[in-house]
């Protein structure tokens, strides 16, 4: 029930609120953290038991806010599905929006497949207004909040959760969601083979947890779309300062985009050199070029000859390139070795300079096929050989 | 806050609910009463508990969703009213129904509260949640249902009894306080009420049987009359009584003192000793005549008299004096003896002895020595001839022999104690004849 496919939920709902659903389930992200989807569980009926289904009419919708996830019940009525739903706003049970606040309830269209999902943010807009007021139990998270709502670069993407005060202990926490204002635009596109895991919009977030009012205990944390992850090069790749004791996020958030645009930056340039690079090479082996990485410029295969001894050069160009220098593979066409592989060996002692530009380097790499220089074509010694290909 | 509802107003209500294929909704009616307990205890001074009660008497359901209210919540006053008509006034409180939900209250629900509090002018407007909640497999149905105070901090939930809807084995069945407010029922209580009620509305068979209990209570206040007029009697005939016995008894030492004077002027020798145990007999006859005289014990008596009776009693006693000659009489029966002398006849008591003075009535004399008195105490002469002072309280009625020498007594004295005695033995009689009172008189 609890992770119930889409498809599945909406076939057991009511055939006339099914198109108010679709749009929720299908095309439905509200907030910031648009890469997970609007989700519903506990599909319930209101009918008596003797109606024949599908009948659902009301259900949970998880909605992700602030690094929580809302759980709020729908409660539609089968019978009269052009009324509008009532809603059970969880353990929020304080949180009571204004009904003139919510245009798209005050003129609820049931024929309307996208009413529900418009109320429902405009209900997250009022959730949000709701916990920016509780704020004010702690003067110091108060002051964080406006001191980044006065920012237009973080004050329009903000989500806050304020934490329930623990009467017990005193404690209270939040939790800030910001949309960092990374341009990640000019970032090679990245395709996936999963069509289903659509990554949706390159984003960055970053994630700030107070444990105490006093922001003595504060845990940040940068969330990253897949693709972002994947082109910087993997969780591990970036690495956030901690938080400064006694900073605040006004100071702390811009030093974290300027990291993440310098790195993003820098993976631009990176893919950018690759293809000059790769340009280059191409230009100079254009009749010796196999194949070659044509979306992100990070393989290129040559096959090169020398003294009728053919060799095939891989030239494999790492994420941070020009910084690291790229790895040139000799791979026999003829040997093989124990294991029945291609006989290889890796060669990365070439001249190199990251300053200098793509034909530069593909100069320098000296890979002429009329002029190999004997430490770039060696003969692979008789014990190495198992097998022999001969041309 | 308590709240109640009678069995049969939550049974329509759920009725209603179950029902409809919907949410369903609609008003409670009722009134809400203060309740005051005020706890006495060792430990404290009373201390008063103020405890408000709202019962639910009736509900008004609406015939369908948003019939008075718009899909922002707002509550249409006109729909509202078309939908109280007159029992607007009786609104304690709304309730709603839906299936499948939590017990909290929605978000709608809470902007309609708000403003019903404010319209209907109930402050403490309560709202009672039913929900439906199924099985997946709909083997089992519950009913569960939840009454709020949302004018209270977090909505407060008061628990709501339904008198005898529960576990009633130990307790018997309960008359709810909630009236029955069905127009029917005060109909048909009018139409044949006249058979069962008299016109100031109390159940005819309730004032036969006041009526009946009256008259019980009226008898038994006579009877008691008459048991203490009986016994006010009974205990002056009783001192009557002991008078004369003291008079029989006086008499008696004179005629002795008498019969000695003239014995001694017969013969003036000292008498042998026979005498001499006479004396002490004498002696102590003299001593235990003074001795009971005063201390005569007698049955407590009624502290003020009929004046007609103390009359009465003036009359005996003169009338008694003449018959002081009767000792003179006395003093020709025979000398009493003292009881177990050898060769003289058991002496009689005394009344008995008088009795055969006067002869009339044949005294029941006894073949054998009549030893006792009849109560079973000392047989001694001394303490016989004493008894007839000591013992009237105890044998009263039991020494039947004194009695019935005073019968004979009776014989000889004036007409006018009889006379007295006459009217005085009614008493023994039981007022009405009834044989059962006879024996209580005693």
């Amino acid at each position: 029930m609890n992770n119930m496919s889409p498809e599945v939920a909406l076939n057991r709902i009511s055939p006339e609120l099914r198109p108010l659903l679709c749009s929720v389930v299908r095309n439905g992200r509200v907030g910031l953290d648009s890469t997970n989807c609007l989700r519903i569980t506990d599909l319930k009926t209101g009918c008596t038991s003797l109606t024949p289904g599908p009948c659902c009419d009301r259900f949970k919708l998880h909605i992700p806010y602030a690094g929580e996830t809302l759980k709020w019940d729908i409660i539609f009525n089968a019978q009269d599905p052009e009324l509008p739903p009532d809603f059970i706003f969880g353990e929020d049970a304080e949180f009571l929006p204004e009904p003139s606040e919510l245009p798209h309830l005050v003129q609820w269209d049931a024929e309307d497949p996208e009413c529900l999902l418009q109320l429902v943010k405009e209900l997250i807009q009022q959730y949000h207004q709701y916990q920016c007021h509780r704020l004010r139990e702690s003067s110091r998270l108060l002051f964080e909040y406006d001191s980044l709502l006065e920012d237009p670069d973080y004050g329009r993407s903000l989500e806050i959760y304020a934490g329930h005060k623990n009467s017990w202990t005193g404690e209270f926490s939040a939790r800030f969601l910001l949309k960092l204002p990374v341009d990640f635009s000019n970032i090679p596109v990245y395709l996936l083979k999963d069509t289903a895991l659509d990554p949706g919009e390159d984003v960055a977030l970053l994630f700030v947890s107070f444990e105490d009012a006093e922001a003595t205990q504060v845990f940040p944390k940068l969330y990253l779309s897949p693709s972002i992850e994947h082109a910087l090069g993997g969780s591990s790749a970036l690495h956030i300062p901690a938080f400064p004791s006694g900073g605040c996020l006004i100071d702390y958030v811009p030093q974290v985009c300027q990291l993440l645009t310098n790195k993003v930056q820098y993976v631009i340039q990176g893919y950018h050199k690759r293809r000059e690079y790769i340009a280059a090479f191409l230009s100079h082996f254009g009749m010796g070029v196999v194949e070659y990485d044509a979306e992100g410029f990070t393989k290129l295969t040559l096959l090169l000859m020398w003294k009728d001894f053919c060799v095939l050069v891989h030239v494999d160009l790492p994420l941070y390139f020009p910084r690291d220098q790229p790895t040139l593979t000799f791979q026999s066409v003829y040997h093989f070795t124990s294991s029945g592989q291609l006989y290889s060996q890796v060669q990365k002692s070439y001249p190199y300079s990251p300053r200098w530009d793509g034909n530069e380097m593909a100069k320098r790499a000296n890979l002429r096929c009329d002029n190999p220089s004997p430490s770039e074509v060696t003969t692979p010694r008789d014990s190495d050989v198992t097998g022999t290909c001969w041309r | 806050m308590a709240a109640s509802i009678s069995g049969y107003t939550f049974s329509s209500v759920c009725y209603h609910s179950a029902n409809s294929n919907s949410d369903h909704e609609g008003f409670l009616l009722g009134e809400v009463r203060q309740e005051e307990t005020i706890s006495i205890s060792d430990t404290q001074i009373s201390s008063a508990e103020l405890l408000q009660v709202v019962e639910v008497h009736n509900h008004e359901p609406c015939a369908q969703l948003f019939s008075f209210y718009n899909y922002a919540g707002l509550v249409n006053e006109e729909n509202l009213n078309k939908i109280l008509k007159e029992r607007r006034k009786n609104v304690i409180g709304w309730y709603r129904f839906r299936r499948n939900t939590q017990q909290q209250m929605s978000f709608r629900e809470q902007i309609i509260h708000k403003q019903l509090t404010q319209l209907l002018g109930v402050p403490d407007l309560v709202f009672l949640l039913f929900s439906f909640i199924s099985t997946a497999n709909n083997s089992t149905h519950a009913l569960e249902y939840v009454l709020f105070r949302p004018s209270r901090r977090y909505n407060q939930r008061v628990t709501l009894s339904i008198p005898n809807l529960g576990n009633t084995s130990q307790q018997e069945y309960k008359v709810s306080s909630v009236p029955n407010t069905s127009l029917n029922y005060a109909k048909v209580i009018k139409e044949h009420g006249a058979e069962f009620f008299d016109k100031d509305g109390v159940m005819k068979d309730i004032r036969t049987i006041f009526q009946v209990y009256s008259a019980l209570q009226d008898k038994v206040q006579a009877v008691c009359g008459e048991v203490e007029q009986s016994e006010r009697v009974k205990e002056k005939v009783q001192q009557e009584v002991n008078k004369l016995k003291q008079q029989i008894a006086l008499r008696k030492q004179k005629n002795a003192e008498e019969e000695r004077r003239i014995l001694e002027a017969q013969n003036p020798e000292p008498l042998p000793t026979p005498e001499e145990n006479t004396e002490p007999p004498e002696t102590s006859l003299l001593s235990l005549v003074a001795f009971n005289t005063p201390s005569t014990p007698e049955r407590p008596g009624p502290s003020a008299n009929p004046p007609a009776y103390a009359d009465l009693l003036s009359l005996q006693d003169n009338s008694l004096l003449p018959s002081s000659s009767s000792p003179t009489s006395a003093a020709l029966l025979p000398r009493p003896q003292a009881v177990g002398s050898p060769g003289h006849p058991s002496p009689n008591p005394m009344g008995l002895g008088l009795g055969l003075s006067v002869g009339s009535s044949p005294a029941p004399s006894p073949s054998t020595p009549y030893l006792g008195n009849g109560d079973g105490s000392s047989s001694d002469s001394l303490d016989r001839q004493a008894a007839g002072q000591e013992d009237e309280d105890e044998d009263e009625d039991e020494d039947s022999s004194e009695y019935e020498n005073l019968v004979s007594e009776v014989a000889q004295l004036p007409p006018v104690t009889i006379n007295v005695l006459a009217q005085g033995r009614p008493a023994s009689l039981s007022p009405d004849g009834d044989a059962s009172a006879r024996g209580s008189q005693t």
